[in-house]
């Protein structure tokens, strides 16, 4: 006969107020095999907990009920109180008469009456319980880092700082991400690069940092602790081993007039390139699509048209048939971090629910660039080296107009988000501007100025302080009168119309994902929200874990981010992964579902149904090796012990520990029977 | 007949199968026949009276036809989407047997009446075919004959289930179980359905014992809905079931009102796709959940 303990709490008043306690734990303690049953106000109190003890010490109990709130609350209390007074902590359950009874009913008797059938189903489950014991995994201490911006730069170095090698893996031929375009960084204007290229250089260097550049991840299979990613190393057309990144083939290159990515088309590369003078790894690439010897053989020459790089390179490290390489990596947990870019106000726009601005006249009119374009203007190692100058002529423009919230806060144009960092890196821009043309005039239209954050109001202040004329009211129409861009605006303060003769305007246009992060969401099995962005795990509580375990998010790819908020974010993710790779193993509940090899039949409804992908397929064989059958088998480490396999296998050959047939069949069988 | 005949002859002789199943006449009228031997194939039959699925001898758990080799099979219509449950459900591989279609106007509702072939005389399942020519096979022989002249447009089932929802629940209820009060869980109806393939039907569990196995209307009433919920979407309206009662419990009128919820909710019938799986064996983010309070 069993010897259940059933322990009935009054939750202070919560319970006791509808729910007849004392008579709950009589009614129970007269039901075969409970051994002890009583009731008390405050059962997750200390002296509540030592109550429950004692009574399983005292009794020799080898089950416990306790009858209280809902088991999300409470049942780890309990289960670890019970497994220090020595009883397998999975012997011990709850029964919810405080959200499913006493919280939703008036009527006293009744109540109690069904707190009793409550208690009474999980007494009968309990005689079904099995000890049960933590599944232990073993833990792959090595991370993979997906985007090599200043997010994944940071979660990196402070992985590898941990102990622990690091796989960082970037799509471009460089790691610095946007904010090695940027010239100076607000709230305290510092030096982008001064700040970034020492990090960056840190990842080249450290001895745990595996960097593979130019690199995208293809496919992922496993899962926390046990992940096996495979990455496609794109052909650069340069070896790494043998390139000493000299630069002569770059100055060689006849194909000069590249529009550079890294300036934001506002200067000029070669087709062998490196992306700028700091790059990580500094190592070129041939740009096939502008290459003269690739597009001669993409149109069937021959001969080979140019391969000047090959000829100027002393080290022979230039490979026109190199070819993308596949490599795998064993890692145990991954953060992504690819971070973001702008939306763009142009006519054609690569999501259905985008529109741009025609009101902007699409983006089509000169010396009318957006915030990134601004930066590189604005950088000492820009195309103009620092001196803001119009794109069009090259003359010094004296009257700016930044326009904030493009695309942003703008359901029409398919984005109701704030990008939270553009009122700042306006203010930014103004100062910039300011502080290089004296005599120039710095304009801000503006919805509202949003400036939370550490010094960050002060920064706004500072620019209208320092002359930029903030406006507030949005633009109704842009168009070209001359050398001039009129504006014609609406002050909402004054209730004015604006019209402004602007020789340059700067649009603050809204962060979005990476174009193509589904993709690589879809491989990672995270989940996204309408945009694309990342989700986290839990918005307040678990803001850098998502919905896959193992898989951590940091950076603008999760929402827009600044600096400071990415490089929280990423250490945030470092720490959580440094603290899963602190144990060999991952130790995990134990309720997964477990196959009885005897009657399952193969099915694999379940594998189907399994929205996890925790179900495998098993030979089973005979001592001579021929093959009986094909089963299914569960992998402990992907199930999530939902129970949507065992609710689907008809011949019922699929249970969850802990959640077994007999049990759910005994509890129900206790208020039926 | 002969095509028939001389294609199973073939596939004998030549080693390509170790055995065709097919129809063969017999004392009571047509039976399933299991011919071996190449000079047997003469015995092979198709005309209205091969009601039989005999997909059912496929499954992996039918040993002693397993023991007989490498089989071919004659299959209808309906027999082929059988098969395609079998495949699609991992019991059998394609390569393992030979399929041979037989082109089908349509079956009597009773075979051993040997009547001739009319609108009376067809059975119901045929008068809702959307198969007549199985594509899922390896051969295809036969011909179709012209469509019945008085082919009811409707099928006697559905319109009996009309009568059955027009019904008020006590009634239905009472309707319901008055036919399976008669049933007496011989399990004939499982044994002979191709898709109760389970190793260990629920119905023989014990621990836990979902439903009682005596003849009582209790557990009468849990096996049947328990067997229509998993035939849903699975059922491919062969008519075997309702054919093997010795209860003559209407089987095809209960999976037929199944079919047609399915069809309702998740769009789905059965097909001879064996890559489009049954709802029973989906798990899909868009099915309807309204029903979850
Ligand atoms: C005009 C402007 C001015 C700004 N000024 C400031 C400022 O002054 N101060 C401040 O704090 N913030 C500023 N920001 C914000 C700042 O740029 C971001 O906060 C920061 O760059 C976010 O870093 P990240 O690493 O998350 O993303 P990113 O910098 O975008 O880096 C992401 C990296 O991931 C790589 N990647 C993308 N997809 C993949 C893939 N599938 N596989 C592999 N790699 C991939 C990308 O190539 C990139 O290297 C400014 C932003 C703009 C637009
Ligand atoms: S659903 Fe059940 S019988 Fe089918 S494969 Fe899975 S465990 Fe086996
Ligand atoms: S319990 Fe859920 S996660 Fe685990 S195998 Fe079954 S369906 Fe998959
Ligand atoms: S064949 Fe008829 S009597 Fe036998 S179990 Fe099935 S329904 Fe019942």
């Amino acid at each position: 006969m069993a010897r259940i303990g059933v322990f009935v709490c009054h939750c202070g008043e919560n319970i006791s107020r509808t729910v007849d306690t004392a008579a709950v734990a009589q009614a129970l303690g007269e039901m075969p095999g409970v051994a002890h049953s009583t009731d008390y106000k405050y059962m997750c109190s200390d002296p509540g907990q030592s109550l429950i003890q004692a009574a399983i010490a005292e009794q020799k109990l080898d089950g416990v009920v306790v009858a209280a709130c809902s088991p999300h609350m409470h049942e780890k209390t309990f289960r670890r109180a019970a497994a220090n007074a020595g009883l397998n902590p999975f012997l011990c359950e709850m029964a919810n008469i405080r959200e499913q009874c006493s919280w939703i009913h008036d009527d006293r008797e009744a109540a109690t009456a069904k707190a009793i059938d409550l208690v009474r189903m999980i007494v009968e489950k309990v005689k079904h319980n099995q000890p049960l014991q933590p599944i232990h995994i073993p833990v792959t201490r090595r991370a993979l880092v997906i985007g090599g911006g200043i997010a994944g730069i940071q979660a990196a170095l402070d992985i590898a700082d941990g102990g622990c090698e690091v796989v960082l893996v970037e799509k471009e031929p460089s790691i610095g991400g946007h904010m090695s375009q940027l010239s100076e960084t607000f709230p305290t204007l510092d030096c982008s690069q001064c700040i970034l290229t020492p990090r960056m250089v840190e990842v080249y260097q450290h001895p745990r940092i595996k960097l593979l550049s130019y690199s995208e991840v293809e496919s992922l299979e496993g899962f926390i602790g046990n992940f096996k990613v495979t990455i496609r190393q794109k052909a650069r057309f340069v070896d790494e081993s043998k390139c000493n990144g000299c630069g002569d083939c770059t100055k060689k290159c006849p194909q000069k007039k590249i529009p550079s990515e890294f300036d934001a088309g506002l200067g000029t590369r070669t087709a062998i390139f490196v992306p700028f003078p700091q790059a990580v790894p500094n190592i070129p690439v041939i740009d096939r699509a502008n290459c003269l010897l690739f597009k001669g053989r993409a149109k069937g020459k021959k001969k080979d048209v140019c391969g000047i790089c090959a000829r100027t390179c002393t080290r022979g490290a230039i490979d026109y048939d190199q070819e993308d390489r596949l490599v795998t990596e064993e890692v145990g947990a991954i953060v992504v971090a690819t971070g973001y870019q702008l939306y763009t106000i142009g006519k054609i726009q690569p999501k259905e629910y985008l529109r741009g601005y025609g009101e902007y006249g699409y983006g089509e009119i000169p010396d009318v660039i957006d915030g990134l374009q601004f930066e590189r203007l604005a950088s000492a190692s820009g195309p103009t080296a620092g001196e803001i100058r119009r794109p069009s002529d090259g003359k010094v423009p004296k009257t700016v107009v930044f326009l904030q919230c493009i695309g942003s806060r703008d359901p029409a144009k398919g984005i109701e988000y704030c990008s939270k960092i553009c009122c700042m890196y306006v203010a930014k821009h103004t100062m910039l501007y300011q502080h290089k043309v004296h005599d120039g005039q710095a304009v801000v239209f503006f919805m509202d100025v949003r400036a939370g954050g550490k010094g960050y109001d002060e920064f706004t202040r500072r620019a209208m302080n320092e002359g930029a004329l903030y406006l507030r009211g949005r633009v109704s129409k842009m168009y070209r009168d001359g050398e001039v861009i009129k504006v014609v605006g609406y002050d909402t303060l004054s209730g004015e119309q604006i019209v402004l003769d602007a020789d340059m305007v700067v649009l603050a246009t809204a962060m979005m994902p990476q174009l193509g992060i589904e993709s690589l969401a879809q491989t990672l099995s995270v989940s996204y929200d309408q945009y694309g962005f990342i989700n986290e795990a839990h918005p307040k509580l678990r803001p850098v874990e998502t919905n896959t375990a193992g898989v951590f998010v940091a950076g603008a790819c999760q929402a827009p981010r600044d600096i400071p908020d990415s490089v929280a974010m990423a250490s945030a993710a470092a720490s959580k992964i440094l603290s899963l790779f602190s144990n060999a193993e991952l130790s995990r509940e134990p309720m997964v579902a477990h196959v009885n090899p005897a009657t399952c039949t193969g099915c694999f409804h379940c594998e189907r149904v399994c929205h996890f992908g925790a179900i495998q397929r098993k030979e089973v064989r005979d001592r001579q090796g021929n093959l009986i059958k094909v089963i299914a088998e569960v992998n402990e480490g992907v199930c999530q012990g939902c129970g949507t396999c065992q609710a689907t296998c008809p011949s019922k050959s699929i249970e969850l520990a802990g959640f077994t047939d007999a049990q759910v069949f005994s509890a129900i069988n206790a208020i039926f029977a | 007949m002969q095509e028939l005949q001389e294609l199973a002859k073939k596939l004998l002789s030549e080693g390509r199968v170790q055995v065709v199943i097919g129809y063969e006449a017999g004392a009571h009228g047509v039976r399933p026949a299991f011919v071996t031997d190449a000079a047997d194939c003469g015995r092979l039959i198709f005309d209205p009276r091969c009601v039989h699925n005999l997909a059912v001898y496929l499954s992996p758990r039918r040993s002693p036809v397993k023991r007989l080799g490498k089989p071919a099979v004659v299959v209808k219509g309906c027999d082929a989407k059988a098969v395609a449950g079998l495949l699609r459900e991992s019991q059998i591989k394609r390569d393992d047997v030979v399929l041979i279609g037989v082109r089908c106007s349509g079956v009597l509702a009773d075979p051993r009446s040997g009547a001739t072939l009319t609108g009376e005389t067809v059975a119901d399942k045929c008068i809702l075919c959307d198969l007549h020519e199985p594509t899922l096979v390896d051969h295809l022989v036969g011909e179709l004959r012209p469509p019945l002249p008085d082919m009811p447009r409707v099928s006697r089932r559905d319109l009996m289930l009309e009568r059955i929802s027009a019904m008020s629940p006590a009634e239905r209820w009472a309707f319901w179980q008055a036919e399976f009060s008669r049933c007496t869980r011989c399990y004939a109806c499982r044994q002979t359905c191709p898709l109760c393939f389970c190793e260990q039907c629920v119905a023989d569990k014990s621990q836990p014992q979902w439903l009682e196995t005596s003849p009582h209307p209790r557990g009468n009433l849990a096996w049947h809905v328990i067997r229509a919920m998993h035939l849903a979407g699975r059922c491919v309206d062969c008519g075997e079931c309702e054919r093997a009662c010795p209860a003559e419990i209407p089987l095809g009128l209960l999976y037929r009102k199944v079919a047609q919820i399915v069809e309702a909710r998740f769009k789905h019938r059965p097909t001879e796709d064996p890559e489009v799986p049954s709802p029973i064996g989906k798990y899909s983010l868009d099915d309807e959940q309204e029903f979850i309070l």
